[in-house]
């Protein structure tokens, strides 16, 4: 039976969350969790292939205690275990340490075959976190698949990436991440729902995973990137103005306008 | 002076508008092809900035008796906005401010030309709830009021007209009236504002709405119940009512139907059990509670022949299920003859679904059945094969017939507008008409405030 892991995070709703312009951050407890939505269709595929081929789907979240919420809507729809690593320890991390915690806890579960991630995170939007844990296990990956065309001995996928589109196989074990094209995630059945609140998440900690990783590279003080400053651009409203005069003139102050705004640099 | 720069006077020159392809837009609004009501051509399109000039405009019109069709959104369903004389279009497009929303008094001041999406937003910024979604949200306010809009919420919440609690309004003649206010309780005489709201815009135009609001849902979630079979579905609605639990919304769609919205949007309809569902919208003071009440309800739908039920919590998912059913006629109106607003005693839908089957049947018609189930509100779309049969007529009369047989009406939501003073006319009694027209001319001496439109 093929093993598959399917990396997820949960993310506020983006809709409802607030900034904090003077700090630069994410108000997280403005809005409530919820899993990525690109990881939904990576959750979908692997259920996909499991009822097509049989198949075990563990999923795994880095996160705070509340990121249980996220694994157990992934029980719900079609996953079979749900793994938190939740440690202060794991807190601040780039998407290098991310990648590398995420990495350490896919090699302590054992030999998987597959992992399917979302293409990115509607939060951090980097789409870096996927390919590097394909790196950090040394094995293949294809990022951005919009279209699963077999799963056997070789799995055959289609890529879209820069506007070109790509048939690509590659041999187990293998990494991919996916787009939201490839699917429609399912809802989940309301019994299944009520299961997944009940289910057991299973905890795992910095110390925990120390067995298999270098604990100097969770977290902040693993992360090498550095965020000087994040600026939060305002909205701007509509601003309605209307011009009068006779043609050319108006059409000069219209462009003039739009110099202005700085909506265009080269009206003439 | 001419009446059209009198006009230009009152709101200045740019918002005074004669010119056939910038008036086209305010000539019809979503009415129903067969239904539809001839726009006349000789329309001014007026654009008002405030009251005081509304008010000026209809001193004006009443003085030399112009008719005056008052326009919010355009997303009427019996050509109610539709000017059938010479005359002006009076446009509320500029009425768009959100003035105040009070969280004290939890209650909301809104100009007439606010779109229902702004609504909600101003609302949902600060974090409040305006209950009623009744449907298209470029709706404007004063017309969702003029017209009382329904929509899928009204099973727990009720319809707009149960969170007006004040109007600004110009009379015919020109006055400006206030009724109401921030204010929960009010028996001071008799209450003219209720007899505004679904006035249809021809007691006075409304300028200015007080809505109340309510704090935000804590919890709200969607199920989506499968049946095989359509009456298992009907009869399980008032158990589910009768347990004790009232849903925000309770949706009856066949699976048939429903996939062509799904498809026409790009989306795809999550059930893939049964034939029959049942959207029920259950919201609650935390999320616990929501999960109680979507057990009671999947208990009882268990009980009453339910082959599946799913849960939607994420808020797209909600949305997008929701948007599939507000949208279902979308994709089928290009061959929709007449979109029917039957109203029965909730306990007689099932009975007007097999009536309404009989009636197709019998024509050999294609009748595409949908509505709010828990309300006894019902939809149903006879498409364009029985105009091409020429029993268009034969039908519809049949279906309104079989409506009234089970103590129903000709509209539950929509209005009588101008597509529907046909059967105002057959459904009405004679005592409750003359009174109406009595009404009207108290109001309107002039008649010149939507004319031939909801009473005739």
């Amino acid at each position: 039976m093929i093993s598959i892991v399917v990396p997820i995070k949960q993310v506020p709703d983006m809709e409802r969350v607030k900034f904090d312009k003077e700090k630069g951050t994410v108000d997280r407890s403005s809005a409530p969790g919820e899993i990525n939505p690109f990881d939904l269709n990576a959750l979908e595929a692997a259920v996909q292939i499991k009822e097509k081929l049989g198949a075990t789907v563990t999923t795994v979240s880095m996160g705070p205690p509340q990121a249980e919420a996220a694994l157990r809507d992934a029980l719900s729809r079609g996953a079979d275990r749900g793994i938190l690593l939740v440690d202060r320890a794991f807190a601040g991390a780039d998407t290098w340490a991310t990648s590398y915690t995420l990495a350490s806890a896919i090699q302590r579960l054992g030999q998987t075959d597959l992992i399917v991630c979302g293409e990115k995170t509607v939060d951090g939007d980097t789409g870096q976190v996927g390919p590097e844990i394909a790196e950090w296990l040394d094995i293949p990956h294809v990022a951005y698949v919009s279209e699963i065309k077999n799963v056997g001995e070789k799995m055959v996928v289609v890529c879209d990436m820069e506007g070109d589109r790509y048939l690509m196989e590659s041999r187990f074990p293998l990494l991919i991440t996916v787009t939201k094209d490839i699917n429609s995630p399912r809802l989940p059945s309301f019994s299944d729902k009520l299961k997944a609140r009940k289910a057991e998440i299973e905890k795992c900690t910095a110390e925990e995973l120390s067995a298999v990783a270098d604990a100097s590279r969770f977290g902040l003080k693993g992360s090498p990137t550095r965020l000087n400053k994040v600026i939060v651009p305002s909205e701007e409203g509509r601003k309605g103005e209307i011009f009068r005069g006779n043609p050319e003139e108006t059409a000069l102050r219209l462009a003039d306008a739009l110099k202005e705004g700085g909506l265009s640099e080269n009206v003439k | 002076m001419t009446n059209v720069q009198e006009l230009q006077r009152i709101v200045g020159g740019d918002w005074v508008t004669t010119k056939r392809e910038q008036i086209e837009s305010y000539l019809m609004d979503e009415v129903y092809v067969a239904v539809r009501p001839q726009p006349s051509n000789d329309v001014v399109v007026v654009k008002p900035a405030n009251t005081e000039e509304i008010s000026k405009i209809m001193k004006l019109a009443n003085r030399e008796k112009i008719p005056v069709y008052p326009r919010g959104g355009g997303t009427g369903l019996l050509g109610g906005a539709v000017p059938t004389q010479d005359g002006i279009v009076l446009s509320l497009e500029r009425l768009d401010r959100v003035e105040e929303v009070d969280k004290d008094n939890l209650m909301v001041v809104v100009q007439a030309g606010v779109t229902l999406g702004d609504l909600l937003k101003a609302v949902e910024d600060e974090d409040l709830l305006f209950p009623p979604h009744p449907g298209d949200e470029g709706a404007q306010v004063g017309g969702m009021v003029a017209c009382n809009a329904g929509g899928t919420r009204a099973v727990k919440y009720g319809v707009v007209r149960n969170y007006v609690k004040g109007l600004e309004v110009v009379l015919p003649t020109g006055e400006i009236l206030n009724m109401g206010g921030k204010l929960l309780k009010n028996n001071t005489g008799l209450d003219l504002m209720h007899l505004l709201i679904d006035s249809e815009g021809i007691l006075g135009i409304i300028t200015k709405v007080i809505f109340r609001l309510y704090p935000r849902f804590a919890g709200i979630a969607t199920l989506v119940v499968s049946w095989d079979d359509r009456h298992a579905a009907i009869r399980t609605v008032p158990k589910i009512l009768q347990s004790g639990v009232i849903p925000l919304a309770m949706e009856y769609v066949e699976r048939d139907v429903i996939e062509i919205s799904a498809e026409h949007l790009g989306l795809k309809w999550p059930a893939a059990k049964g034939k029959a569902h049942l959207i029920v919208i259950v919201s609650g003071s935390s999320e616990d509670d929501v999960y109680s009440q979507c057990q009671q309800i999947s208990d009882v739908c268990q009980e009453h022949g339910a082959v599946d039920t799913l849960i939607a919590e994420r808020k797209e998912e909600q949305a997008e299920i929701l948007k599939m059913r507000s949208e279902i006629y979308t994709p089928l109106k290009s061959r929709m003859a007449d979109g029917l607003d039957i109203t029965v005693p909730p306990a007689n839908v099932g009975k007007v679904f097999d009536a309404i089957e009989e009636i197709a049947k019998r024509f050999g018609v294609t009748v595409h059945t949908f509505g709010h189930a828990a309300d006894g509100n019902l939809h149903p779309s006879i498409m364009m094969d029985a105009v091409e049969k020429g029993v268009f007529k034969e039908v519809k009369k049949e279906i309104y017939r079989a409506a009234a047989d089970l103590g129903g009406v000709v509209s539950g939501e929509h209005g009588v507008g101008k597509a529907r003073l046909g059967e105002f006319d057959l459904y009405v009694d004679a005592k409750s008409k003359e009174l109406m027209r009595g009404m009207k001319r108290l109001f309107d001496p002039n008649n010149i405030l939507n004319p031939g439109t909801a009473i005739m």
